[in-house]
């Protein structure tokens, strides 16, 4: 089973990272490093990205003419992905623990983040949508 | 330059979908079909993947001991992830015209849904804006 496990914020929170020391942000990015190549050893590992900051982000709509209408204002509430782990699993169970040590990584100070991780499966067909 | 387009919705949204008609649906992944082709034979192609519906979700937080804490509980406002595509773009108007065709594709009757599609780019590492390296 594939599921994908996401990291979100708000800008806000997007803010509060950025003013991280060097030490945390090595620290967390070192776990980050660790925490993939258990992934792979382990052989769930299939694919991990992170996006570029939240004030890049546009929306994309087609106009009238099927021509793209871009906007980059949003509410201050929206949720931003973050980055993302898309692993293969044989149990749900086991994507909760995957996903509950990236949460643990070490946030300011070193202390664990306990930051929400998203677990959602991943389709292989559209027919699994049961529609 | 590598793009994610992100395609999300409420579970009201999500409701919606499910009450389209078989035709509507098949006539809608037709489109999107069409548009994973193309993108493939201009070589811009990397993945697609669609989402389970967002009911099933769980948040997950770790706690010290490393045991996994799951909640499905989400507001009604929370946008879900729904499906994706990656691309590999010449320029950022590329992708925005990608993502102008997905948002295009044809809903009920054969009109265009208009959904948003958010358009984003990968960064190599974690950054902060002063300390920006973006894949290129």
């Amino acid at each position: 089973m594939k599921y994908i496990l996401m990291m979100l914020g708000k800008k806000a929170d997007w803010d509060e990272y950025a003013r991280w020391s060097k030490e945390d942000l090595q620290r967390n990015v070192a776990f980050m490093q660790r925490f993939n190549k258990e992934l792979h050893e382990a052989g769930v590992f299939l694919d991990t990205k992170g996006l570029a900051w939240p004030q890049e982000a546009k929306l994309v709509r087609a106009g009238k003419n099927g021509e793209p209408i871009t906007d980059g204002v949003f509410p201050e509430s929206k949720e931003f992905l973050a980055g993302y782990w898309v692993i293969d699993v044989e149990t749900p169970e086991q994507a909760y623990q995957i996903a509950a040590r990236a949460s643990a990584a070490p946030g300011p100070g070193g202390e664990p983040g306990n930051m929400p991780i998203e677990v959602r499966q991943v389709l292989s067909s559209h027919s699994d949508l049961g529609l | 330059m590598k793009y994610i387009l992100l395609m999300s919705g409420t579970k009201a949204g999500v409701d919606t979908y499910r009450a389209w008609s078989k035709k509507d649906i098949d006539a809608h992944m037709a489109v999107l079909a069409g548009i994973n082709r193309e993108l493939t034979e201009s070589g811009e192609f990397i993945a697609t993947q669609g989402l389970a519906a967002p009911h099933e979700a769980r948040v997950v937080r770790g706690l010290k001991n490393g045991m996994p804490i799951t909640d499905g509980i989400f507001p009604e406002s929370k946008e879900f992830l729904l499906g994706y595509w990656i691309v590999d773009v010449a320029t950022p108007e590329r992708a925005y015209e990608i993502a102008g065709r997905i948002s295009a594709a044809a809903g009920p009757g054969g009109i265009p849904t208009h959904m948003p599609i958010e358009v984003r780019q990968f960064a190599i590492r974690p950054q902060s804006p002063d300390r920006t390296e973006q894949e290129s």
